[in-house]
């Protein structure tokens, strides 16, 4: 009688740190969850900004324009033509 | 001692039932506070419960990431980025704290603080303090942890190539729904799903526990389009400069893959920028090239020369007299530019003759003509599923009488779409079988195709088609250094309110490149030119001239005219 009361005092004490330790570890998990989450966001952010700022270089005017003023590059007259 | 027998004291001489009487009402205290902490727990915990929750517990929405819409090549047309919106409770802000938010935020101070305190004494426990801006600066803004206000999470779209594609991609709202285009008709596919969970937050809406994950966020799914957003780049320019030079209403072009029947270009003026919301307006805003319908004039020709050579009843070879130059039919007079007396069916092309193809609907019949014409796709939806994409109509059989029938044998009495137009004129360019147009990678190419005309009869068709530009014919000016062109002018009277109009025109020109191995096939519609020049040879033939000449040498087309003195290319493998 006086055993089984022990054990069962033992049970809940356990049981109570246990729940103490898991309810810690959910937190900690949840903040490192978040700080990842953030990074992620803003790793996107970025993505989506450096992808704009691609196809704002790449844009087929702005090409166009480097390759004539900046290169002097023309467009292949009649002779120019090459065949293989 | 003075005892008394019947009344017990104690040791101190105070009278035990007093001393009851205190303790008795101590327990009763106690007793009340039980009761009272039991009624908590039980009777009243449900209530409390909730109440508690009310206050810290939030059921958050994350939303999804509107997924990517792309031109062939991945390239970017339409973008979403993480951006924050800050939002304030009035209720719990302090409004001595706000001038230092409206200057981070570039709002006005006392307009700021007069709204918020507007809202504060109207009970609001909302209100806006600026949507969608940069992290960093919203990031600037939360760092100073002013109690009740907060940012959510939000997406922001962007769009590189703004009035390029705008009427083709379409836009988003501010809550990021679809309003036109496909943004609008694949906002479903595009939108994902957003998530939702339960957390609890404190007062600087830090989540300090997640209670339950209801959903996660699903990001939505990328579109890619089969346009070509070097050739879209080109022909909005091209297109651009004509309606501007000739102070024109309108323009749009299409430009369409002669082979596989996908949309590589589509392009009208006006345009609009769809970053700048506070710009729109609406009539700027309509997808001419889909969602109008023109009558397309003699662009038409083709498809009755078509349908006569495929009766087998005639060559190309075959001459048509059409002296005197007009036909009267019922009580309408039929006229050409000049007479041109006899004429081959060629010639009936090159010349762009009303009488010759009048006289060739008449031999065919209401029946054929109509069979021929639906078949090549004229007045037919053309199924792409964009909102508001034109039907346009081809009078049935019945409703043609021989007037009617000479009318919609060059192009009038009919109406198509510049792309429907430019999808009819695949029928040429794919041996006689035409393809479904297509708008969207993700739709797999169908492997059957419509058939129209005989092989021989498409390779005919082609060879008349070259001869438009020849210097004889209407549509010299469409000619491209280097490559054999083929195409058609057209020039519509408009509709207006009594009838045709004398002086207000719609000038088309719609052609195919290379003639020896057709590539491209483009659609130019430039509406109401002003000026001199109205002509369809005049206005939209050029522009369809430097349109192709620049997108026939991006899509690398070896040049297959003869003619053209070339290098030969030294040591080069031969």
């Amino acid at each position: 009688m006086k055993a089984g009361a022990a054990l069962l005092w033992a049970v809940v004490l356990i049981s109570a740190l246990a729940q103490v330790g898991v309810v810690h570890g959910h937190r900690t998990l949840l903040q490192e969850w978040q700080q990842e989450d953030a990074l992620r966001v803003q790793l996107l952010q970025e993505h989506t900004r450096l992808l704009l700022e691609k196809s704002t270089l790449t844009a087929h005017g702005r090409v166009d324009q480097q390759a004539r003023k900046q290169l002097n590059m023309t467009e292949p007259g009649k002779v120019q033509v090459l065949s293989q | 001692m003075n005892a008394q027998p019947n009344q017990q004291t104690t040791l101190s001489g105070i009278t035990r039932w007093r001393f009851t009487l205190v303790l008795a009402v101590f327990g009763c205290l106690l007793g009340a506070v039980l009761v009272r902490l039991v009624m908590l727990h039980t009777v009243d915990q449900p209530f409390l419960f909730e109440q508690g929750e009310k206050r810290t517990v939030r059921e958050e929405v994350q939303p999804a990431m509107r997924g990517m819409i792309t031109d062939r090549y991945g390239k970017p047309l339409a973008v979403s980025t993480p951006v924050v919106t800050l939002w304030l409770n009035p209720q719990q802000v302090n409004v001595q704290q706000l001038p230092a938010v409206a200057a981070d935020l570039g709002l006005s101070r006392k307009e700021l603080t007069r709204k918020v305190e507007r809202a504060a004494t109207q009970g609001r426990s909302f209100l806006y303090l600026k949507r969608q801006v940069q992290p960093e600066l919203a990031q600037q803004v939360l760092k100073r942890r002013i109690a009740g206000i907060y940012g959510d999470d939000d997406f922001r779209r962007f769009y590189p190539a703004a009035e390029i594609t705008a009427h083709t991609v379409g836009i988003v709202d501010i809550d990021g729904k679809g309003q036109e285009g496909l943004e609008l008709a694949f906002d479903d596919f595009l939108q994902g799903s957003e998530g939702s969970r339960q957390v609890v937050k404190d007062l600087y809406g830090n989540v300090i526990k997640q209670l339950k994950v209801n959903a996660v966020p699903q990001p939505g799914g990328d579109l890619a389009l089969t346009l070509d957003l070097r050739l879209q780049y080109l022909a909005y320019r091209e297109l651009k400069a004509a309606v501007s030079q000739h102070h024109a209403k309108s323009g749009s072009a299409v430009l369409v893959d002669a082979r596989s029947g996908d949309v590589l270009a589509l392009v009208n003026q006006p345009s609009y920028n769809p970053n700048n919301r506070a710009s729109l307006r609406a009539e700027n805003m309509r997808n001419r090239a889909i969602a109008d319908l023109i009558e397309p004039g003699s662009t038409i020709k083709p498809f009755t020369v078509a349908a006569a050579l495929s009766s087998g009843r005639y060559f190309p070879s075959s001459e048509i007299n059409t002296a005197p130059g007009f036909v009267r039919v019922k009580n309408k007079t039929i006229r050409d530019h000049r007479n041109y007396g006899v004429l081959d069916i060629t010639g009936v092309i090159t010349k762009s003759s009303n009488v010759g193809v009048t006289f060739l609907a008449h031999q065919l019949g209401a029946e054929n003509i109509w069979d021929f014409f639906s078949k090549a796709g004229i007045g037919q939806a053309t199924v792409l599923g964009f909102p508001g994409e034109a039907v346009g109509s081809l009078p049935y059989p019945e409703q043609m009488d021989a007037l009617r029938l000479a009318t919609v044998s060059y192009g009038y009495g009919l109406s198509v779409s510049p792309l429907q137009l430019a999808h009819a004129y695949t029928s040429f360019t794919q041996g006689g079988c035409r393809n479904p147009v297509r708008l969207l990678m993700n739709n797999q190419p169908q492997t059957k195709c419509q058939r129209v005309m005989p092989e021989k009869v498409a390779r005919q068709v082609l060879d008349m088609l070259e001869t438009v530009t020849s210097k004889q014919g209407t549509g010299s000016r469409a000619r491209v250094a280097g490559y054999r062109v083929g195409g058609k002018t057209g020039t519509a009277h408009k509709v207006g309110q009594q009838g045709y109009e004398d002086s207000e025109y719609t000038a088309v020109f719609s052609g195919i490149a290379p003639i020896s191995s057709p590539d491209l096939v483009l659609v130019v519609v430039i509406d109401s030119p002003q000026g001199k020049e109205y002509y369809g040879g005049e206005v939209a033939a050029p522009v369809f001239s430097r349109i192709m000449q620049q997108a026939l040498r991006l899509r690398q087309v070896a040049p297959d005219d003869g003619s053209l003195p070339t290098l030969q290319m030294a040591g080069g493998p031969a």
